[in-house]
């Protein structure tokens, strides 16, 4: 019982990084329909900008979480101008490799300026665990599920009863109309790109403390962020939470009791067998609005 | 029309970069030895301390004197720890390039391309110490300076037993290591040492390549009661996993192969790395041994400014066993694959000053020496508190 | 002068090769490509004979992806697949490439189909991510049943042979590869003049439409995955001859993603489009490589800027062609060879 509950609880931690990044996802599906595979990089780039600004060693911490924050806002509106905006009506799959084309980019620009060290990054958080029962968990990951809890409340009260967050959905489901009202497109896609790039940087300095170290493997959460989304739907701020948490304790369930009667490996793979039979048995997710295809 | 033109200009401008790399190797009295290393790949972050290391060997040998006056020339190609990339850039150096032998990386690699170097005759001098590739019966073309990985294995593992003060029961040992050739290379050695010399080998643990978390595999291990770890990764896994495990408070005494081992590793896994024993093959930067002198001089003349560790370290003194040996097939007029081969084979108790045991490699065994340091961080320094010297056995030839 | 084409005849309607020029240019193409070997060094040879798999990978991919519309991330998974199946049947049972080479396409085919079986629910992005998901599967697959595919260490493949004449060297192996592309791209640029092509592209562009005109939407899907994984496991096959050594570490997913920049930069649904563009993804690294290759020897200290730069500049090049040409190289080409059709008259 011990077991399995310390496998749960690490997997609730982990799982709330893991919804950290798919709500950076979401939102810019939500926006603008488009799926960012960059949204791995947007993690590292937050945490290795963080690391610079403390490394400087003139900027005490709160603030330079607030400058790394305030950097990528301006990232996320820069990409979209540059990158995203020409791609507007382009099919789907091209815009799936322009983000995949960006992600190689970002990365190849975070080890040009920083190699591909692991650089040592300050704890943010005392070290010292804290004990739930018999389960030691780090300050940091508390913080990260204290984070994901409060930009859920915040993310779904701004899509529901703000006036950016409706004219967000109103985007998401048909671009011609919301402009036809006089909602300005550009701006809102500007917006979620760099409400995406924000939480995932929270999400990469969050990590980079709890690890201890920053490298460019951050990045392959990226992927980890797939079955995440699908298994929320790729349109729910709270299925991608929800989404997070559950596939964080999937994976962590099935390495402790599966990875030894088949050695090894399984823990990675899990989640993608658990993302195939999603797809098979209610592909838009739990939370997911379900399309209708009209000819 | 202007796409066009700009077309053939593009077509123009690559064919004058073409012809201006072919006419450099028309250079004369130069040797040509390949170097293929991971710069960008998930193990470059022990990659590329080597690979600097192998540098500014090459240069310091440049600088005093050459190969009998000759030059060496690297051919620096980094293949990011992708196994194809490797056999592309092996093509290439070979056939294009004509290398008279190639410093080569990583265990996936090295053992693939083991065929070809044997059927093209080209001394492949690995940083790999796979003890797959210690027999010349079926790798003849194959080196590396330290101890094989089985044998640094067999050694730490004589360390736990010396450690272990419990009379009543067997140490037991578990080990991590990845999905892949490298993490794999000295497990089925360490299993029959365990076998043999009465350790309890209770849990296997895999990790992956890229990893953030090992929470479960050491709750695992926790399950099984081990008292000692092996780790088999590099560093930035290794920190991962001691994190981890200090988070859970685990017991358990974790040491770690020559690439999770380092200087580094302090400085990233921070208060989680004290008490970790690992294998040190080459000594750390700037320890007190007459053959760093020559390394210090170099660094303080050159980049100052940079820290080096022991992958640095181990980076140079692969190119001093080399250069020795290209020097001498040099002298016996036989500059090509096969006689450099054999001028390594010749190699006997050839003294590297301290920075690695003795090297000597013979036409039946190409192990180069088989003695160990162990060394623990303590105070976040390292520390060697023990050197295991393991039998060269027949039956561990090539394991 | 005449300008302009123009055709009098059903038969030069439906012909795949429009005009004299175009049967002409090609017979002297082909010619040239015969004659390669003689002019190239090794290395080179090396380099082509990659291009030639991955053009069959490529066009592969493109019916699948461009032609019916079904995008699928599991390219490299299928590779894998045909890969590991000639290895197996040539190391265990000694069967020559004739045999092999047909039998893994075969194999892919049929694993094609059963990783297909989500498109009759699924479509686009999510389609995509069945297929993603269907790589990892594959790959850990491969890596865990050792007793066939030699797990991580990899396997080692036999040369191929014709009778006793072995080709192990990347020059004799060429006229083979280079033959199987040649018939495979004929027969694709053939398969959208029947039917079956047709209903391709039917489902493709409405197929809501085309099941209620009377075409089978399921059973083509799933016949689109069949006859694409079989041109991507002939390419596995042959890229098991060519490289000798397969291992996990040969079909990472940049694989998937290199097929589907090459199908995307050279132009969805063209023939010629998938050619240009595994011709374009295959030597960008290359040309890359030489770059830095002749810097570095200019400027050593800057190596390792050049090794992340590689990276970098491949994505740069992946986000500008999406940028500025989203209909790829193919359709640059038709614009320039319609310019030239119709001059002087071309606006």
């Amino acid at each position: 019982m011990n077991f399995f509950l310390q496998l749960a609880i690490n997997g609730v931690v982990i799982g709330s990084i893991y919804a950290l990044v798919a709500l950076g996802f979401v939102i810019i599906y939500k926006a603008s329909g488009i799926i960012n595979f960059a949204q791995g990089e947007f993690l590292v780039l937050g945490a290795y900008v963080c690391l610079a600004i403390l490394s400087s060693g003139r900027v005490p911490v709160v603030p330079a979480f607030f400058l790394t924050l305030a950097f990528s806002a301006v990232l996320g509106v820069l990409l979209e101008r540059l990158i995203l905006r020409p791609m507007i009506g382009e099919p789907v799959i091209s815009v799936i490799m322009v983000t995949f084309g960006l992600s190689n980019i970002l990365r190849a620009v975070v080890q040009g300026l920083w190699g591909t060290d692991t650089r040592p990054f300050p704890a943010l958080f005392p070290s010292t665990p804290v004990m739930f029962g018999p389960v030691p968990v780090s300050q940091g990951y508390l913080w990260s599920l204290g984070s994901v809890a409060l930009l859920l409340i915040l993310f779904s009260t701004f899509f529901r009863y703000s006036r950016e967050g409706i004219a967000m959905r109103a985007t998401a489901f048909s671009q011609q109309v919301a402009l036809s009202m006089g909602i300005s497109v550009k701006r809102i896609f500007a917006l979620s790109w760099s409400i995406a790039a924000i939480v995932s940087a929270i999400g990469g300095v969050l990590l980079g403390s709890i690890r201890g170290g920053v490298d460019g493997s951050l990045a392959f959460l990226g992927l980890k962020v797939v079955p995440v989304t699908i298994l929320g739907g790729l349109d729910s701020i709270q299925g991608a939470i929800v989404g997070g948490l559950i596939i964080g304790v999937l994976e962590n369930l099935s390495g402790g009791y599966l990875d030894p009667l088949l050695g090894g490996g399984v823990k990675e793979v899990a989640p993608f067998i658990a993302l195939v039979l999603i797809l098979m048995i209610r592909p838009y997710g739990l939370f997911g609005k379900v399309h209708i295809e009209r000819v | 029309m202007e796409s066009l033109q700009s077309r053939r200009n593009t077509i123009r401008g690559a064919v004058v970069i073409g012809l201006l790399f072919s006419l450099e190797a028309f250079a004369q009295g130069e040797i040509k030895v390949g170097g293929l290393f991971d710069l960008t790949g998930i193990t470059s972050d022990v990659g590329k301390p080597y690979a600097q290391g192998v540098r500014d060997g090459v240069q310091w040998v440049n600088e005093n004197g050459g190969i009998n006056g000759k030059r060496i020339r690297l051919v620096d190609v980094d293949y990011g720890y992708k196994i194809p990339e490797a056999v592309a850039a092996y093509k290439r150096m070979t056939g294009d390039e004509k290398v008279i032998m190639i410093n080569g990386w990583g265990t996936g690699d090295t053992e693939a391309l083991k065929e070809f170097v044997n059927k093209d005759k080209i001394p492949y001098v690995s940083a790999s110490f796979s003890g797959h590739l210690t027999d010349p019966a079926k790798t003849p073309y194959n080196f590396f300076v330290a101890p094989s990985y089985s044998d640094e294995l067999r050694a730490w593992l004589s360390w736990v037993k010396s450690d272990w003060k419990d009379k009543s029961r067997a140490p037991k040992v578990a080990f991590f290591y990845g999905d892949n050739a490298y993490g794999k290379a000295p497990i089925e050695a360490g299993r029959r040492f365990c076998k043999e010399n009465g350790i309890d080998l209770v849990d296997e643990e895999i990790v992956p390549g890229a990893f953030q978390d090992a929470t479960s595999q050491l709750l695992n291990m926790k399950k099984r009661e081990a008292d000692y770890a092996y780790i088999n990764v590099t560093t930035t896994g290794v920190s991962i996993i001691l994190k981890d495990a200090k988070k859970l408070g685990l017991s358990t005494k974790f040491g770690s192969n020559p690439y999770g081992f380092s200087e580094a590793l302090p400085g990233v896994a921070k208060d989680a790395a004290e008490g970790v024993t690992g294998v040190m093959p080459h000594v750390p930067f700037g320890e007190k041994v007459p053959g760093m002198k020559r390394l210090t001089d170099f660094h303080l003349k050159n980049h100052p400014n940079d820290t080096h560790d022991a992958l640095y370290v181990r980076g140079w003194s692969y190119v001093l066993v080399w250069s020795e040996a290209l020097k001498r097939a040099d002298k016996d007029k036989a500059l090509n694959g096969e006689g450099v081969k054999k001028a390594l084979e010749g190699l006997h108790n050839f003294d590297l000053g301290g920075l690695t045991s003795n090297v000597t490699y013979t036409p039946t065994d190409h192990r180069p020496s088989t003695k160990t340091p162990i060394y623990m961080i303590q105070s976040g320094k390292l520390v060697k508190v023990a050197e295991y010297d393991m039998p060269r056995k027949p039956e561990w030839l090539g394991l | 002068m005449r300008t302009g084409e123009f055709r009098t005849t059903y038969a030069a309607d439906m012909a795949i090769f429009e005009t004299p020029l175009a049967r002409w240019s090609l017979g002297v193409f082909l010619v040239l490509l015969f004659l390669l070997p003689l002019m190239a060094t090794n290395y080179w040879m090396d380099v082509v004979n990659r291009i030639c798999i991955a053009v069959i990978g490529a066009v592969g991919l493109n019916i699948l992806t461009g032609f019916t519309g079904q995008v699928s991330m599991g390219n490299a998974a299928f590779l894998a697949v045909g890969a590991y199946s000639t290895s197996l049947m040539a190391n265990r049972w000694d069967l020559p490439w004739m045999v092999t080479v047909p039998i893994a396409g075969l194999v892919t085919a049929l694993v094609g189909m059963v990783f297909g079986t989500p498109s009759l629910r699924l479509k686009g992005l999510y389609l995509a991510m069945a297929t993603l998901a269907a790589h990892f599967i594959v790959e850990f697959t491969v890596v865990h049943w050792e007793s066939v595919t030699g797990g991580v260490n990899g396997t080692s493949v036999p040369a191929a042979r014709i009778f006793a004449f072995a080709l192990d060297s990347d020059t004799r192996l060429f006229y083979l590869i280079a033959s199987i592309a040649v018939a495979l791209v004929f027969f694709a640029k053939n398969l959208f003049r029947t039917k079956v092509g047709k209903a391709f592209i039917a489902i493709r562009d409405q197929d809501i439409s085309a099941e209620v005109m009377g075409v089978n939407v399921y059973k083509h899907k799933l016949l689109s995955f069949g006859v694409s994984s079989f041109y991507v496991g002939v390419a596995g096959s042959l890229l098991a001859y060519q490289a000798r050594i397969i291992s996990p570490e040969n079909f990472p997913l940049s694989v998937a993603i290199d097929y589907l920049g090459m199908i995307i930069i050279g132009g969805l649904g063209s023939i010629l489009g998938s050619i240009l563009g595994a011709i374009f993804i295959t030597l960008l690294p290359e040309l890359l490589r030489l770059l830095t290759g002749a810097l570095s020897g200019a400027l050593p200290g800057l190596v390792q800027l050049f090794a992340s730069l590689r990276i970098g500049v491949f994505g740069l090049a992946i986000v500008l062609f999406l940028i500025f040409e989203p209909d790829g190289l193919a359709a640059r080409w038709h614009t320039i060879k319609n310019y030239w059709k119709l001059y002087p008259f071309s606006y």
